[in-house]
């Protein structure tokens, strides 16, 4: 009697409702939305290993071509910017404009639920968007190994970080424009100084250890071991700053974000 | 003698689950909230944004299966209240304030009350990425409703707020009143002991209205504790049981609206549409008639309708009318007749 009237749905099963919500907005228009992961790293690789790579000596990139040298690293930056194009514009129209996160709010989930739900899902949708260009540049026969089968993990991976980062950033922007500086002032470096156009190793110093604390740095140098069957131990530090990474930003973004869903 | 039964075997219920469940401390709270039947309990609450005041110390207490309606112009601080009530805004930190909503206090127990609560708030955020059944499935699966049931369920609310033919709608192209009736079904998916609706029908035309409230009578006697809030002084006659009027964040009278309009008004009211016509009369008001000054239009309060037609008939034809006192003149008398700052 008591039991049946108090009841409300188990913690994973709030996320997941969130989840739940994303992933039928997002399978909605599933041809328009699923098109880009595919296309867009094609024009990329296209570009850039045809006429850039052809002029570029291999020595410095240990790889056997630059296309080859690129694909891993492409798979992240996919994920990277699916994950923060969806939790900042995207947040901050469900938040400002959409009322979306009013709505939910109302049924019995807390704010914090509902947050982490979204990084769940750009971290499947980083995933996802991975496995798009994995199967694209396999297409391409730059990717050979079966480890690089693995290489989506990672891609979730960033998914989460950029998710939580995303989020975070979120809970300062007064009004959407000022996700610009967002994106050419962070996003934009981290896509060249993170490892994925070329090695960290070859960065001037001081670059280089910041690119250490660039989060892509990371989620690059697993998914390069995965497509280059080079697995070190030396990954477990990757691993060690992804997950201190995702729980602190996480916390940082619910704290900051709360206050502005909760009045 | 139906009654006295009646009354016997529900304390003969209630002491079986009393003895059953006599271990537990959280089933005797829930014992006890049931024995009282009150389902929301307010006390001195507050609630302050930066320098703005929004709820000053406000007490009230809302009886299973009535309608408490919350009236009040626009920045009273119904809003608010509502709000803090399913933990959508939290209540300043006041060592006299208490809040009890089914038995819980919304700052710490907020799952367990929204789990048994319906919310249509004032502003539409219904989910305008997904159609009409999708943006109730999605509703229910946050209830941890199972398809088939949620499915069963949505098909009944939508018949109920008369919404059959909209299953396949997207949102944007249904009607503001669609809109409404479309909120209040999503609030009703849980089957909620308490449904809190914010300014429900404000916006929509009289036929919308009307449905609306049928609606809401319906559901009261099935049971359901209604709290809204409204500018709309028919809206609170129509379906309160009580009513509070409120301003600046404090309650100014609270009781029900027959009573309150008996107890405060004058039954009849001579307004006269024309200042300088009034003039005619001013002053020789005889006892027993109370003037009120409102902007361009000047009224007399009087318990004796012979009075003021004996006032009418020195006044121009057109220019006045006496009618019988409402709701309305006993809101404006007590929230004051000049806008404040956020109207």
């Amino acid at each position: 009697m008591l039991s049946s009237k108090n009841v409300y749905p188990p913690l994973i099963n709030r996320i997941m409702g969130v989840w739940w919500r994303h992933m039928k907005v997002y399978t909605k228009n599933l041809f328009s939305n699923g098109f880009p992961p595919f296309i867009e790293p094609l024009i990329f690789l296209l570009g850039m290993g045809l006429g850039l790579g052809a002029q570029i000596k291999l020595d410095a990139f240990d790889a056997s071509s630059y296309v080859a040298f690129l694909a891993p690293g492409l798979l992240m930056t996919t994920a990277m910017f699916t994950a923060a194009y969806e939790c900042s514009f995207g947040t901050f129209i469900r938040l400002e404009f959409d009322h979306v996160y009013d709505g939910m709010i109302g049924a019995p989930m807390t704010a914090g639920n509902l947050l982490v739900g979204e990084i769940l899902w750009v971290g499947t949708k980083g995933f996802f968007f991975s496995s798009a260009v994995l199967l694209v540049v396999s297409l391409f026969g730059v990717v050979s190994t079966p480890l690089a089968l693995f290489a989506p993990f990672s891609g979730f991976l960033t998914g989460l970080m950029f998710g939580a980062l995303s989020l975070f950033i979120t809970s300062f922007v007064k009004t959407i424009n000022h996700f610009n500086f967002y994106f050419t002032g962070l996003l934009s470096p981290m896509f060249f100084f993170s490892g994925v156009v070329f090695p960290v190793s070859k960065l001037p110093a001081g670059l280089k250890e910041a690119a250490e604390i660039f989060p892509l740095t990371h989620t690059v140098r697993i998914s390069q071991a995965l497509c280059f069957d080079k697995l070190s131990f030396e990954l477990l530090y990757d691993f060690l700053y992804i997950t201190l990474f995702v729980v602190i930003v996480t916390c940082l973004a619910v704290i900051r974000l709360k206050k502005r869903i909760i009045d | 003698m139906e009654n006295a039964r009646q009354v016997l075997s529900t304390c003969m219920g209630k002491l079986v689950f009393f003895c059953m469940y006599l271990p537990n401390p959280a089933t005797m709270k829930y014992f006890i909230w049931t024995m009282k039947k009150t389902i929301i309990e307010a006390k001195n609450i507050f609630k302050s944004y930066d320098e703005v005041k929004a709820v000053v110390g406000l007490s009230f207490s809302v009886e299973s299966s009535k309608c408490f309606g919350f009236l009040g112009p626009n920045g009273a601080g119904k809003t608010t209240m509502m709000k803090m009530l399913y933990a959508k805004a939290l209540r300043d930190k006041h060592h006299e304030s208490e809040l009890s909503v089914l038995g819980f206090d919304p700052e710490n127990h907020e799952l367990e009350i929204k789990a048994r609560t319906g919310i249509v708030p004032q502003e539409d955020n219904l989910d305008v990425e997904l159609d009409v059944m999708q943006n109730l499935l999605i509703y229910a699966r946050f209830y941890h409703i199972r398809k088939k049931e949620a499915v069963k369920r949505i098909g009944e609310l939508l018949e109920f707020m008369e919404l059959g033919d909209k299953k396949k709608a997207p949102i944007r192209a249904l009607s503001g009143g669609m809109k409404r009736r479309l909120l209040i079904a999503r609030a009703l998916i849980n089957n909620p002991e308490l449904l809190i609706l914010d300014e429900p029908t404000t916006g929509l035309d009289p036929q919308v209205r009307q449905l609306i409230w049928d609606k809401l009578r319906l559901l009261k006697q099935q049971g359901v504790t209604i709290l809204l809030t409204t500018h709309y002084m028919e809206e609170a006659f129509q379906i309160a049981d009580t009513i509070l009027i409120m301003d600046k964040g404090k309650k100014l009278i609270e009781g029900n609206p027959v009573t309150l309009l008996k107890e405060n008004m004058e039954p009849y009211v001579l307004e006269i549409i024309d200042k300088k016509e009034a003039s005619k009369v001013k002053g020789n008001g005889k006892s027993g008639v109370r003037h009120e000054d409102a902007g361009e239009r000047v009224l007399y309060y009087s318990k004796n309708v012979n009075e003021l037609k004996k006032m009418a008939g020195k006044l121009l034809p057109g220019t006045h009318h006496i009618r019988e006192s409402n709701l309305e003149d006993l809101f404006l008398r007590t929230t004051g007749r000049k806008l404040n700052a956020v109207q």
